[in-house]
């Protein structure tokens, strides 16, 4: 196992924090999610009239002291959580200085995300994208997994254009029970395809969340006198004067930003803007619960 | 103005041009390269900017590439020059006359012709004398020569363009022997001119003293003109025929005229050929509306606007008569004294508007003649001399008495009853076999003085013309045939033989019917028709008893005139004249342009191109002004600077 993307530190400053689903799913070991199963939690939900088949040790006798009649207890069951980790490794991702790119950044990201949600008894998968180039490992539980999966991280290299709607079906397919999706992007495509994307994992009962992976560099454009600035993915190319362009980028990326967050607020889906400038911790404490 | 570089070495450095033009295109196609991922929103960005960007980038390229182009004007010194038509800066006395005539009129030659006189002015060495004047007077006085440039531009802006033109080579010669008077050796006339032929008699006309300049960059002057109206009376309507002249080498065609009368107006289409006239009628009816006074023939406009319209007078009752007065009628009209003179008026009146009335000797000495323009008199054998004083009465004011002898005609009788109005003293009659000769007088045209030897003459009375009289036939034997006599305002004319065949045959000769038109024209034209040109003088009528008279011209001025004398020779714009006698409307008159001047082609006399440089013994006269190519920088740099700073 390499310490290169797998930020130990961030992790052990994490640990007290559990990453969970809002929503209630069908796990299928004990786990911290809430269960649609009702078991073995201490957790006590309700109460129902005995019927006949419900486990004589759960009939509350008390109620049946006050009442003269039996009830049964009802406990949440917690379940373990199936994670998928959608990480983007399309050229746009190789954006950045040296070691400072978007695709190290996600590769850390996922990376610690995927310790702690094995620490916390989850099974996580992987997928690597771009748009036509898929690379899966089927969801695990158990600490040791999380040597394949960053070994498969590292091996991430960013190349092609970027697709979310082929890989997200992908998962979807792997992923057929309750799951949770996280995409790690610069969603650097229109909106409208984001949107297709997120209601398909919405319209299957899944829970998704989105880290927005972006350059300072993209936020601030941050440069000085005529560039001529060449597209990462497509090739195209275009002279600019920054200085006289500026303004305007900056107001069109930041209604891009705004444009993005409705559409996740539209689809209960958590949205996490995730510059490379912010922490690790930071970002992930954002859907993380104490 | 001519422009020139007094370093033109410099100009080399024009090519520095091309930087800001390479570094623009450099800065469209290359730059920093970088790759970015958000591309597409860089692309969609600019597409917003884009036309604002080119805009700012050629208008910052053009500012740039200007600033260089001012900088290197700067160092090549440019400066302006006109020529001088000095050999040497010697001072030197010279007349500059500019060429006011009717053609200059023709679109910006006037202006032109002003702009290059202002040039000769600046020219001129120092201590140097002119004076400017132009080609046509003005019945101002003659400008002294003076050195004060200032003075001479002044005196220029006072020149303005005239109607007409003048005798060129006798006004040109007035003006050098004026420069005898002038100390300086160096004496010399230059004349600014369209050099068109109007005015020139000698079309070689050439002076060692007289310089031409031709201004009109010789260009071929086409020019259509509305050349005459004439107007036909009928019962309940004004025939107006309007003639157009094309004076060009080119057909017009389709060309819109528009003929005015009150408040009706009729518009018409005509086609002229090359060098050719057209005429039009136009009926207007008099049933309904009162008669207006006056109307104009327009046509649609060419460079020379003031021959496209032409003015007319209405005279209604005024219409022009003619009295017949046969001493020798018989029932069988052919066999009357008067039958060839009155052919020969009938025919005449087909083309202008004439009464004509034939009356024997009797019924003239009851006749009232103050209402006739012109009374021929043929072998009158009686007067009276109630009607002898009305004859003079009527010729005094105005009218034109012509008198054909014949054998009823007693001598005595006449010269004591006629005594004041006859052009001579009538002697015994002679019988010879003679032809006639035409004499010097300037009435007759060429053609006429030809033909007139074809008259042969077997009897005519002997006349001794008196001092005031002109002779302006005269027979074989060097006695009068015709003669004139100016009495009051009018005039009487004398033929010593008869007006029918019986004493000669002129009646029945080519000569007999132009030179009745010409006599029926001096009363038609300068009486009944009140039809001027520009430039003439007009004897104005007025009563006797009026004590103040004026004229209003057509754009308003208003002209006092002696009432002793009432001449008024401020003609000089074409239109309708409005006499006032005691602050009331006596009556109109008209002023047209000579139609002789629309004719706009160009003499051969030897000229220099204004714009020519091959201007022979010319001197160049520089100005410098490439210290307002110097502001020029300076203020470009803030401009520059100044846009940068804005839409950065």
């Amino acid at each position: 196992m390499s310490n290169g993307i797998l930020d130990i530190e961030t992790a052990l400053r994490l640990k007290g924090f559990h990453f969970r689903t809002p929503s209630k799913v069908r796990g299928y070991k004990a786990g911290i999610h809430k269960s649609y199963y009702h078991g073995i939690s201490p957790d006590f939900l309700d109460h129902k009239e005995y019927n006949k088949g419900d486990e004589l040790k759960q009939i509350d006798w008390r109620l049946y002291g006050r009442h003269d009649r039996l009830y049964v207890k009802k406990f949440e069951d917690e379940v373990n959580m199936r994670w998928c980790i959608l990480i983007d490794k399309s050229a746009s991702m190789g954006y950045g200085e040296n070691k400072s790119t978007k695709l190290n950044y996600a590769k850390k990201l996922s990376a610690t995300l995927a310790y702690l949600l094995l620490k916390q008894g989850d099974s996580v998968g992987l997928l690597g994208f771009s748009e036509h180039d898929i690379e899966f490992i089927p969801p695990k539980a158990g600490s040791p997994f999380i040597t394949p999966i960053v070994d498969k991280l590292e091996s991430f290299k960013p190349s092609g254009t970027t697709g979310i709607k082929e890989p997200v079906l992908k998962a979807l397919e792997a992923y057929r029970s309750e799951a949770s999706f996280v995409i790690v992007s610069d969603f650097l495509i229109k909106p409208e395809k984001i949107e297709e994307s997120l209601k398909l994992i919405r319209n299957s009962m899944k829970e998704v969340s989105l880290f927005h992976i972006l350059h300072p560099d993209e936020i601030d454009f941050d440069f000085r006198g005529s560039v001529e600035f060449e597209d990462m993915e497509t090739n195209a190319k275009v002279i600019v004067d920054t200085d006289s362009i500026r303004h305007t980028y900056k107001k069109r990326m930041g209604k891009f930003i705004e444009r993005l967050k409705m559409i996740c607020h539209e689809n209960e889906t958590r949205y996490v803007f995730s510059p490379i400038n912010k922490s690790i911790e930071n970002s992930l404490i954002e859907i993380a619960d104490k | 103005m001519n422009l020139s570089f007094l370093s033109p070495l410099f100009l080399i450095g024009l090519a520095a041009i091309a930087l800001p033009i390479i570094a623009h295109l450099i800065s469209r196609k290359s730059g920093v390269k970088k790759s970015f991922p958000a591309v597409n929103f860089l692309i969609s960005s600019q597409g917003e900017l884009a036309t604002r960007s080119k805009i700012k980038d050629i208008i910052l390229l053009i500012l740039r590439a200007l600033i260089l182009v001012f900088i290197v004007l700067v160092f090549a010194k440019p400066a302006v020059f006109s020529f001088s038509t000095a050999q040497d800066n010697t001072p030197k006395s010279q007349a500059i006359v500019v060429d006011n005539s009717f053609s200059m009129g023709y679109g910006n030659n006037f202006s032109r012709a002003l702009s290059k006189t202002q040039d000769l002015i600046d020219s001129l060495p120092d201590g140097s004398s002119a004076f400017i004047t132009s080609l046509v007077p003005d019945n101002k006085q003659e400008p002294p020569l003076i050195q004060d440039k200032t003075l001479l531009k002044k005196a220029l802006k006072e020149i303005e363009i005239s109607n007409t033109f003048t005798e060129n080579e006798k006004r040109l010669q007035d003006i050098y022997t004026k420069l005898q008077k002038a100390p300086s050796e160096r004496k010399g006339v230059t004349l600014i001119t369209d050099l068109q032929k109007n005015g020139w008699k000698n079309e070689g006309f050439q002076r060692s003293w007289l310089e031409v300049i031709d201004i009109s960059q010789k260009q071929e002057a086409s020019n259509h003109a509305v050349s005459q109206t004439q107007l036909k009376y009928e019962n309940n309507s004004i025939i107006i025929e309007a003639e157009v002249s094309n004076f060009s080498s080119d057909p017009v065609q389709k060309l819109l005229m528009r003929t005015s009368l009150g408040d009706q107006e009729i518009r018409e289409f005509l086609d002229i050929g090359p060098e050719d006239g057209s005429v039009k009628k136009f009926n207007f009816s008099t049933e309904k509306t009162e008669m207006p006074s006056h109307g104009s023939v327009e046509t649609s406009h060419d460079k020379l606007k003031v021959d496209d319209i032409r003015h007319f007078i209405i005279n209604g009752q005024d219409q022009f008569r003619i009295l017949i007065v046969d001493g020798d009628s018989r029932e069988d009209s052919r066999l009357s004294e008067t039958y060839y003179l009155a052919r020969a008026l009938e025919t005449i009146s087909e083309l202008s508007d004439t009464n004509i009335s034939i009356i024997d000797n009797d019924s003239f000495l009851d006749e009232d003649l103050s209402g006739y323009g012109l009374i021929f008199l043929a072998n009158i054998g009686e007067i009276t001399p109630r009607i002898a004083k009305d004859l003079e009465e009527f010729t005094n004011s105005g009218g034109y008495t012509v008198i054909f002898l014949g054998n009823r005609v007693r001598a005595g009788y006449y010269n004591t009853l006629l005594e004041n109005i006859l052009p001579g003293e009538l002697q015994n009659i002679e019988e010879q076999k003679l032809s006639l000769l035409p004499e010097d007088s300037g009435i007759f045209s060429k053609d006429i003085n030809e033909k007139v030897g074809q008259v042969k003459i077997q009897k005519l009375f002997n006349i001794e013309p008196n001092a005031e009289s002109a002779t302006l036939i005269s027979a074989s034997n060097n006695k009068p045939f015709l003669v004139k006599k100016e009495y009051g305002k009018g005039s009487v004319f004398i033929f010593t033989s008869t007006a029918d065949s019986s004493w000669n045959n002129f009646s029945i000769t080519p000569v007999f019917l132009p030179v009745i038109k010409k006599i029926h024209d001096f009363p038609y034209y300068t009486k009944s028709q009140r039809n001027y040109l520009v430039d003439e003088t007009v004897n104005i009528d007025i009563s006797q008893d009026t004590e103040s008279a004026i004229v209003i011209d057509p754009s308003g001025h208003q002209f006092k005139l002696k009432v002793e004398a009432p001449e008024f020779g401020k003609t000089r714009l074409p239109g309708i004249y409005i006499v006032e006698e005691d602050g009331e409307n006596a009556y109109e008159f008209v002023v047209n342009i000579d139609p002789r001047e629309s004719d706009l082609k160009k003499t051969s006399i030897p000229s220099i191109e204004s714009s020519s440089e091959q201007t022979q013994g010319l001197v160049k006269v520089f100005k410098d002004i490439w210290r307002y190519f110097l502001w020029g920088v300076v203020a470009l740099f803030v401009s520059e600077a100044t846009f940068r700073a804005i839409f950065s």
